[in-house]
């Protein structure tokens, strides 16, 4: 059932929710799921980019947007509507939490309205855009769906800075608590910080249509942007992913990054490829050499595992110098967060498809997408290494006993020797190709090319789990 | 107002590139860092003048340890 209402006037206040989720949509596609209440929110459909969602926004000018009962089946009427209807369903978020007055009622609401963005996990696209303070029960919400999109005056958090002041003592305001750089950087609960509000519906419409409206891939002819020559000449010598994957990507809709600021050292973000939307997971080498670690396995986890159950095909990247070794790491669970990251590749269904650009070492290699994971298809450029680790390295240990047995000045010469013999026994490209873990050596500059016949040729195939906040 | 650049990962470093009081554009090189067998070059993520320069080649750094700092 829904409601035509007349669209709200340019001088009507900003923060109403006939007013934010008219900036969301499609104009003119805006109609009520409910006549306008004291529930404190508004449920709406529409369209973006002419493809049908779900929408409700809290009433930030009716209690600060709290949450009572009547508000949250609101919300969940409108989630269960999205599931049935196979639609994306879109949070805007003002609301200090459950309606105190209320009590356990609300509660009760709040943990309601969890449990439908539970059932609807992974079976549609759920995101939320955080506009104002979104406190306690209100923060969970939009934890619990794919994407969190944060505007300038976004906020999130359990308890707000008067109660951590009384608590523990610590002197902090909202957004040093709960602010776009807080959850951008430091906590990874954000995938998206906004510029300004306009902004947050840009980017929302942007990632709606990625994930929603997946599309076909369409020939492609002969590239001619030469790739490799955005990688450093020298092997260890760090660089930048980024011109890598827009290179690789279709230059529009522009490549969205989630988390950009969060575990820099792994880049995840959708895309599209040959028109068909992907999304991209690649090693950064110029954070951290690109090495994998504790948070960075965790973020391309949850990524991996949101492309799988909405069937976004996978493309990716790597160039990995292996796992950072380090007393942290191991106390902060390298062991148990990595291990996500072998799970999530290993159970995706959906067409993934690896590139090996430069290194690619040890755990860490078996980690990208590799073929023993199941990956649909493993190419590599012609420099490409596949190995346990890097030759030097490696003679370094097997050769021990060998090269302290030699006088100082002939090390250096025995070295090289060994290094060049392990190569060859151990290590190169061409060795993983005969193994069969590579299926290909490709040019670099058929790399759009190779990848969109990969996708194409792979059946489409989805997920079928929730998308749980690894 | 002013910018510490820390280094992200343990790493010796291995040179530094920019000069006290140069003025320097967001994504200038500061430091480059030796770790995991790579060169990893730190740059500045604003704009701005050098004011310091916390480290030396060959100093071994910490993640979290302040590198320079921009104004």
């Amino acid at each position: 059932m829904t409601f035509v209402t007349s669209p709200p006037s340019l001088d009507t206040d900003s923060r109403q929710p006939e007013v934010r989720l008219a900036r969301l949509l499609d104009p003119g596609s805006l109609r009520h799921l409910h006549q306008p209440d004291a529930s404190g929110v508004q449920a709406v459909r529409g369209t973006i980019d002419g493809a049908p969602v779900l929408a409700y926004c809290t009433d930030a000018n009716s209690m600060a947007g709290a949450m009572g009962d009547h508000g949250c089946r609101h919300i969940v009427e409108t989630i269960d509507t999205a599931v049935r209807d196979g639609s994306p369903v879109i949070g805007l978020w003002h609301s200090g939490g459950a309606r105190l007055a209320e009590g356990v009622t609300a509660l009760h609401g709040v943990g309601q309205v969890f449990a439908a963005m539970i059932r609807a996990s992974g079976r549609v696209p759920q995101l939320s855009a955080v506009l104002g303070p979104a406190a306690g029960g209100a923060a969970y919400g939009p934890a619990l769906t794919d994407i969190v999109i944060m505007g300038p005056d976004g906020r999130l958090f359990v308890t707000g800075p008067d109660v951590v002041r009384s608590v523990t003592g610590e002197h902090i305001d909202m957004a040093g608590l709960g602010g776009g750089d807080a959850h951008g950087t430091k906590s990874g609960v954000v995938h998206v910080v906004a510029d300004s509000e306009q902004d947050v519906y840009a980017r929302t419409r942007r990632i709606t249509g990625l994930l929603a409206a997946p599309g076909v891939v369409r020939p492609l002819g002969p590239d001619v942007d030469d790739l490799r020559a955005l990688l450093p000449e020298r092997p260890q010598r760090a660089y930048d992913i980024k011109p890598v994957i827009r290179g690789i990507l279709d230059p529009a809709p522009r490549f969205e990054e989630l988390q950009a600021r969060w575990a820099p050292n792994i880049v995840v973000g959708l895309g599209r490829l040959a028109g068909r939307g992907v999304g991209v997971i690649a090693n950064n080498p110029l954070r951290k050499g690109g090495c994998l670690d504790s948070l960075s396995a965790e973020k391309a986890s949850r990524f991996v595992r949101m492309c799988d159950c909405h069937g976004v095909p996978m493309v990716v990247l790597v160039d990995v110098p292996g796992y950072l070794p380090g007393v942290d790491q191991e106390w902060n669970g390298v062991v148990r967060r990595g291990a996500k990251l072998l799970h999530a590749f290993a159970e995706a269904v959906v067409p993934r498809v690896t590139v090996l650009l430069r290194k690619s070492y040890g755990g860490a290699y078996l980690a990208m997408n590799s073929r023993a994971l199941g990956a649909t298809a493993v190419y590599a450029w012609p420099e490409a290494e596949v190995a346990v680790m890097g030759a030097r390295a490696a003679v370094g240990i097997l050769h021990r006993k060998r090269l302290a047995a030699v006088a100082e000045d002939h090390r250096p010469e025995l070295e090289t020797r060994l290094v060049a013999e392990h190569e060859r026994v151990a290590g190169g490209v061409a060795s993983a190709v005969s193994l069969g873990v590579v299926d290909a050596i490709i040019d670099p500059r058929d790399t759009r090319k190779v990848l969109a016949a990969a996708l194409a040729a792979a059946p489409e195939a989805r997920g079928d789990h929730g998308n749980i906040p690894l | 107002m002013s910018e510490d650049i820390r280094a992200e990962i343990v790493a010796q470093v291995r040179e530094v590139v920019a000069r006290l009081g140069q003025l320097l554009a967001e994504g200038d090189p500061v430091v480059i860092l030796e770790s995991m067998k790579m060169e990893i070059p730190v740059l500045a993520e604003g704009g701005g003048t050098l004011t310091s320069i916390a480290v030396r080649a060959g100093d071994v750094v910490k993640e979290g340890d302040l590198i320079a700092t921009v104004e």
